[in-house]
């Protein structure tokens, strides 16, 4: 913005500019020399400086996948674009740019040091993601906002901020304010934050209300106002959400017991919630009583479904716990098992390499050539074995934690379906008495002395006896559908949990057989090649 | 009690019967005791005396050493106070009691020996036992519990017999008096020990009873030192662990169990053999160490302390024997019997059985059936509720007796006995003359007061293979106070291996050295406080050609390096092991995990190969593997075939990796890495011979230390170290100074002439002013005076010098050099005195004006004169 556009077209970072920057800023000397012969790959790049290139555009930078440190300043870029790939970074360098707002950050969360001085921004904010954010320069710009200050108190690891420059600083209690809003802060505009300065408007802000009427003091004393409210608000949030999160988790552990929501009258509700038949029935005399009394019963038998889904929960856990508590028990044994054969053979298999190298004699070397590589295959001979019995012995233990875990499954399905089913004789029950008072309010209406103070659509459902069934009768279908639905729903995915335990377990057995064979071989290969390259080279000699 | 009345009684028969033998023999063979005749009761022949006395030549008896006497004779009484003396009244009276206590006591139970209740004390006065104890705690917080009192008691006092080893002594010497000539026997010792654990709040109790030989005459030579004795391993209890539910099963063993059982039957027969040898051969030794059979098995009279449960915390009854301070179970077999036990406040017969030992004695002092006490009143310990009043009322006549004759109320008179008291040099000293050596099985003891050996040994542990004590298997020595903060020196007689022990605070943190020799690159191990160094050093280990040392806690992981080294190389200008260090053949290093760095980075060991110029490195293994990467650096050829530098080929490096990765194979990589570690093998040489030269400056130190060992002096203790001694002096000395000034600042000027007034009355105005002039002419002519005698010695000064001169000018030439010097020295001297009076006299004359007036201020204000003065001016 101040500066001059110079003769210098402005320029988009392509792939030329790149590999230059890359290519000057390469380790010198031998290593140097190394490192041209090779050729330097983008991604193993760890630092990368574009200053002074009149840049205005950033582009092409996704391949430097482990950036850590990128300086674009002295530039005259006027977005942040393009800087989405390199979640590695921790030190970006944006100063004197045109840059006017702040975005584009927001996966940079690994970001600690980010300088945007001297360039256009009005105003702080997009910087959500930069959790880890310690040094923050936005010396002139043109914040002139002090509730940015506000903004910055979520960084919690902030220690230094500059901001001078800006029509902010200009504010006669600028320091002051800054201190206060930003206890943690150390460095204030390249200085440190003395402690007086520090303890100063700590104690104002604290004790402020004992110094009112004393000119700065009262400024003082208004942020300490204001700090208190703002404090209070933020322990408020902090407090909302830690109380969600807890909500969310109980509900989550209910979740995976299968039965939430039914440790209330949550079902009973819902039943009624889409039964408009029921509804108005249950304005008859007599029917509320009744609703009352079904309502209580069914609620029991649902808050002993949920405590017994809880209760297995738990059997369910700790058989898990058990069955991968003792699986990593096998591997781990099974692990120090090869070791131990691992490292005896080098042992042996190192003596055997020197012995070699020492030897003259070429029939003496073969034979002894021989010896090793028949050590070698004895040793993979001897590691595969391990690794089948392993498997062996996990495969049958899995089988007998499959079978465990779908008897207890089962029994929990079953004694479910047992409350259930009071659930739904209850419902029965409920639906003949309330068939019984609707008849005989029905008699009623036809004898002509219903109450006066029935509703008109309640009225109107006492014209015959096939309506006033009917109507009942939904009520009914609609209360044993719901009950059905939930009961379906905790089988069905009690079931599908059961089956994807059992593959996931299997899978992953299966993929650390795999891993634990293609090691094997590889370490096997590679003794093999080394042989191979002795022999070779000591034929050479 | 009936049934070892008996015994007794046939045992003193036959004693009697044969008493008239051992007067023959007696006296060409002392201290023989007849060991067979028990067995035989019948009247001995001549003949088979003759065999007897044969059979008896041959046994060897260990000669006792001459023991010190400690009789009346060498005590003396002149100073002890009254209450050793006299008796009050009301010990008379308990006198009595005890009398008519016993009377009745020998008219009911004719067949037991006459009860031990008022022995003479130091001055020939009959006193009873009780008060005899006189319970004190003592002002050192180390005597507050029982085992370090017993200690004390059986170090501090040396060990008398008794003069009748059947009989309870006559005499029964005061505490006070037993302290003061360290000396005493097991009455004595245990009346100390009893009077300290009562003031500490123990129940405790005297005993007289019987004992057993080696318990009688504190011979310790067939009980194991405890010092030998290893603590007990406590046998860990593998907490067999429940198979879990999904434990795997273990793989099929497919060994034939036919064999295995037929290699375990192989395995028992062998051991069985072991065994049985093993079993004979202790037979055979314990035959060697059994002791003869004692004559007077159960006769032996011995006094030693109950302590009972209840008090201080103390779980269960127990015996202490105060000769060796070490406590025994009630059952334990050393113990034949108890005839009568006493505290402070009153005294019980045992009415028990002692057939089995002591082993079914109750310790229930209330019951009365079992115990006979002989005050009534005296709070009775734990009277059982189940067998009172029926109990009390069926009892036979002896307590009904008792009951009519006593006092109720009559307590126990207070101790006759002075306070307790160990001076704190004594109780440092301990032993007498702060020696003592005790004989255990295969072992010596020897202890010595701290200070007073120069090297700051305390005691010393001498081990031996055989009974007789002549092959010397282990020595351990015990210091203390020493600067070097070594603590214990374990020599290996077999071995020739030493180790010393050291305290935190050593200046090299030093906590254990073993070593055979101290000459340096020879087999050795030193272990350090490795939280007092600054390199997390453990242990270091060294052989003639190799040191391996471990780490713990280091910023950089290194937990042990090991170190090869060659041959040296022969240098002929200087060849010690400072300025030629060993050429390094291999260094190895090992790592702890770092949790910072992934698996596959981190490395584990690295091996400098110096002489092959190759470098391995092995890096951690990964969690889930059981692989871990290698590589492998040579750097062999810094030049190739053309003559260029090569930095860095491919096949410079070998490499094994779990997971591949793509940037390790860069050639840059590698010659980074390679780089690194050079430098790195750079540094490790550099530790390594600067862990040499530590070695030998540890070396050098210790044998320095070993050389002056300076022992520590606490700045508490006001008697050893000089420092505060000196400086407490000098401190009393400024004291008294000051107190001179002040007394000089109250001289009084006025007294001489006050004198000379009638005394007592009231100064008139006349006299005042008299008084005055006198006193200020008087001042005047001193310092006229002294004036004077300035002017008259700087007079004589002068004329002696000019004399000296005249005569010099007149025989100055038939003088000899000598002469010439010392008149030249004379004249200087001279010269000196006369300007020192010179300056003195000017001095006086300037100050005497000063110092005149100053008087009379100082009379002016004077109170007895000042008012008159004032109303005279």
């Amino acid at each position: 913005m101040n500066r001059l556009y110079t003769s210098l077209e402005p320029r988009v970072i392509d792939d030329g500019m790149l590999k230059l920057a890359v290519g000057e800023q390469r380790p010198q000397e031998e290593a140097g020399k190394l490192a041209k012969q090779e050729g330097i790959l983008f991604k193993d790049v760890l630092s990368l400086q574009l200053d002074f290139r009149n840049i205005l555009r950033i582009d092409n930078l996704w391949q430097f996948e482990n950036l850590k440190k990128l300086q674009l300043n002295n530039n005259i870029i006027e977005k942040i674009e393009g800087l989405e790939n390199l979640t590695h970074l921790v030190w970006l360098d944006l100063s004197f740019n045109n840059i006017e707002t702040i975005e584009g950050l927001d996966t940079l969360v690994n970001l600690e040091d980010l300088s945007l001085f001297n360039n256009c921004i009005s105003n702080i904010d997009s910087l959500d993601a930069l959790i880890k954010l310690q040094v923050l320069s936005l010396g002139n710009n043109q914040i002139d906002n002090m509730m940015n200050i506000i903004y910055l108190r979520r960084f919690r690891c902030l220690r230094t901020l500059s901001l001078s420059g800006n029509p902010i600083s200009e504010v006669e209690d600028y320091k002051m304010f800054i201190c206060a809003y930003l206890p943690d802060l150390v460095y204030l505009d390249f200085r440190r934050i003395d402690d007086h300065t520090a303890s100063v408007s700590l104690s104002v802000s604290q004790q402020a209300p004992r110094f009112l009427g004393k000119g700065k003091e009262v400024a003082e004393a208004k942020h300490h106002y204001s700090i208190e409210e703002l404090k209070h608000r933020e322990n408020l949030m902090q407090a909302q959400m830690e109380e969600e999160q807890a909500r969310r988790e109980e509900l989550e552990k209910h979740k995976t017991a299968f039965v939430e929501h039914l440790n209330g009258s949550f079902l009973f509700d819902s039943m009624y919630a889409e039964d408009s038949e029921g509804n108005k029935l249950s304005s008859l005399p007599g029917v509320s009583e009744l609703l009352e009394a079904y309502r209580d019963k069914f609620v029991i038998i649902c808050v002993n479904i949920f405590e017994y889904g809880l209760k297995h929960q738990e059997k369910r856990k700790t058989e898990l716990d058990t069955f991968s508590e003792c699986v990593h028990e096998a591997i781990q044994e099974n692990q120090e098992q090869g070791k131990r054969k691992i490292a005896k053979f080098e042992e042996k298999h190192l003596m055997s390499l020197s012995a070699i190298r020492e030897e003259v004699e070429m029939p003496n070397i073969e034979k002894m050539i021989l010896e090793c590589s028949t050590d070698i295959s004895e040793l993979f001979d001897a590691l595969m074995t391990l690794e089948m019995q392993l498997v062996e012995q996990l495969e049958e233990t899995i089988n007998m934690f499959e079978r465990n875990i779908v008897h207890l499954v089962g029994l929990f399905i079953k004694n479910v379906q047992s409350l259930m089913a009071q659930c739904r004789d209850l419902e029965n029950h409920h639906h003949e008495k309330l068939l019984e008072i609707s008849i005989s309010t029905l008699e009623k209406a036809v004898k002509g002395n219903l109450d006066k103070d029935l509703s008109e659509d309640v009225r109107a459902l006492f014209v015959d006896k096939n309506t006033i069934v009917n109507a009942v009768g939904a009520s009914h279908d609609i209360h044993l559908l719901k009950i059905d639905n939930r009961e379906d729903e905790l089988v069905t995915r009690i079931n599908s949990w059961c089956t994807r335990l059992v593959d996931k377990i299997r899978r992953d057995e299966i993929m650390r057989n795999r891993k634990r064979v293609k090691e094997i071989s590889l370490y096997i290969d590679h003794m093999k090649s080394e042989l191979d390259n002795l022999e070779y080279s000591d034929i050479l000699d | 009690m009936e049934v070892l009345r008996e015994k007794v009684e046939e045992e003193e028969e036959a004693e009697r019967e044969e008493a008239a033998e051992r007067a023959e023999w007696a006296r060409t063979e002392k201290m023989m005791r007849p060991v067979e005749v028990r067995k035989e009761e019948t009247t001995l022949t001549q003949e088979m005396l003759r065999d007897l006395e044969k059979k008896l030549s041959e046994i060897r008896i260990p000669v006792s050493v001459e023991v010190p006497a400690f009789t009346k004779d060498t005590i003396d009484i002149s100073m002890l106070p009254v209450s050793y003396k006299t008796n009050t009244p009301k010990e008379e009276q308990l006198l009595q009691l005890a009398d008519n206590f016993s009377r009745q006591y020998s008219h009911l139970c004719p067949d037991r020996v006459p009860l031990f209740l008022h022995p003479l004390n130091e001055c020939e006065v009959p006193k009873f036992v009780s008060t005899t104890l006189r319970p004190t705690l003592m002002p050192y917080p180390e005597l507050y519990n029982w085992d370090s009192c017993a200690q004390f008691v059986s170090d501090f006092l040396t060990m008398v017999p008794l003069p009748d080893p059947l009989k309870p002594p006559l005499h029964l010497y005061s505490s006070s008096t037993v302290l003061k000539y360290q000396k005493g026997n097991c009455f004595d010792f245990s009346t100390l020990l009893c009077s300290m654990l009562i003031g500490s709040g123990y129940d405790a109790y005297c005993v007289n009873g019987y004992g057993s030989q080696d318990l009688c005459h504190m011979d310790l030579t067939r009980e194991v030192c405890p010092l030998t004795v290893k603590p007990k391993e406590t046998i860990k209890r593998e907490e067999k662990v429940l198979p879990k539910k999904y434990t795997i099963r273990p793989p099929r063993d497919l060994c034939s169990r036919f064999e295995q059982e037929q290699e375990m039957k192989r395995q028992q027969e062998i051991r069985a053999r072991e065994e049985k040898r093993l079993k004979e051969e202790e037979e055979r030794l314990m035959e060697a160490e059994k002791a003869n059979p004692d004559a007077l098995h159960g006769l032996r009279v011995h006094s030693w302390v109950l302590v009972l449960s209840g008090k201080r915390e103390v779980p269960e009854n127990f015996f202490i024997d105060p000769f060796t301070a070490r406590s025994y179970s009630t059952q334990d077999e050393h113990f034949l019997g108890i005839e009568s036990l006493w505290n402070h406040k009153n005294y019980w017969i045992n009415m028990q059985d002692c057939w089995n030992c002591c082993k079914d004695l109750i310790f229930d002092l209330g019951d009365p059936v079992r115990w006979e006490y002989m005050l009534l009143g005296t709070d009775k310990p734990e009277l059982f509720l189940t067998e009172d009043d029926s109990g009390i009322n069926n009892e036979d006549d002896v307590e009904n007796l008792d009951k009519e004759d006593e006092d109720k109320s009559f307590d126990m008179p207070h101790s006759w006995v002075e306070q307790i008291e160990i001076s704190p040099e004594a109780f440092e000293t301990r032993c007498p003359n702060g020696k003592k050596v005790i004989q255990y099985k295969r072992a010596k003891l020897e202890k010595w007061a701290p200070y007073l050996n120069h090297n700051g040994l305390v005691s010393r542990l001498t081990t031996y293979e055989d009974l007789e004590c002549t092959n010397i298997l282990e020595i351990k020595e015990w210091y203390r106070n020493r600067e070097d903060m070594l603590e214990l020196r374990h020599i290996n007689k077999t071995t020739a291996l030493k180790t010393d022990y050291f305290k935190p605070g050593h200046p090299r943190a030093l906590r254990v050295h073993s070593y055979k020799s101290m000459q340096p690159e020879m087999d050795r191990v030193i272990e350090f406080y490795e939280t007092a160094r600054v390199d997390g050093l453990i242990k270091r280990e060294e052989t003639p050609r190799t040191m391996t040392e471990y780490y713990r806690g280091r910023s950089d992981f290194l937990s042990y390096r090991h170190v090869d080294f060659g041959p040296r190389v022969k240098k002929l200008t200087l060849s010690s092991a400072e300025s030629n260090p060993r050429p390094v053949v291999k260094i190895t290093e090992r790592f702890f995990r770092n949790p910072a760095k992934p698996a596959e980075e981190d490395v584990a060991e690295r091996v400098f190969l110096v002489a092959e110029e190759r470098i391995q490195l092995r890096y951690h293994c990964r969690e889930d593997h059981i692989t871990a990467s290698k590589r492998e650096f040579l750097r062999r050829s810094e030049v190739d075939s053309e003559g260029n530098k090569i930095i860095v080929t491919p096949d410079m490096c070998i490499t094994f990796e779990v997971e591949p990765m793509e940037h390790t194979k860069k050639l840059l990589y590698q010659y980074e890495t390679l780089m690194h570690l050079k430098k790195e093998e750079k540094l490790s040489r550099r530790q390594v011979w600067e862990s040499e030269l530590e070695v030998l400056e540890i070396l050098k130190l210790l044998k320095e230390e070993e050389e002056v060992h300076t022992l520590t002096i606490s700045i508490y203790d006001t008697k050893r170290n000089e420092k505060s001694k000196e400086y407490r002096e000098a401190m009393e000395r400024m004291m008294h100074e000051e107190h001179l000034r002040q007394v000089e600042t109250q001289l009084d000027y006025l007294a001489p002439f006050l004198v000379q007034l009638p005394p007592g009355e009231k100064l008139t105005r006349w006299q005042a002013v008299r008084l005055k002039d006198e006193c200020l002419s008087d001042f005047k002519q001193r310092l006229i005076n002294k004036a004077n005698l300035i002017q008259a010695r700087f007079e004589k000064e002068t004329q002696e010098l000019q004399k000296k001169q005249q005569w010099y000018q007149e025989n100055q030439v038939t003088l000899t050099p000598e002469d010439e010097d010392l008149y030249l020295s004379y004249c200087s001297q001279a010269m000196f005195r006369i300007r020192i009076l010179e300056q003195r006299l000017n001095r006086h004359k300037e100050l005497a004006p000063l110092k005149y007036l100053a008087l009379e201020e100082k009379l002016h204000k004077d109170p007895r004169l000042g008012e008159l003065l004032k109303m005279f001016t």
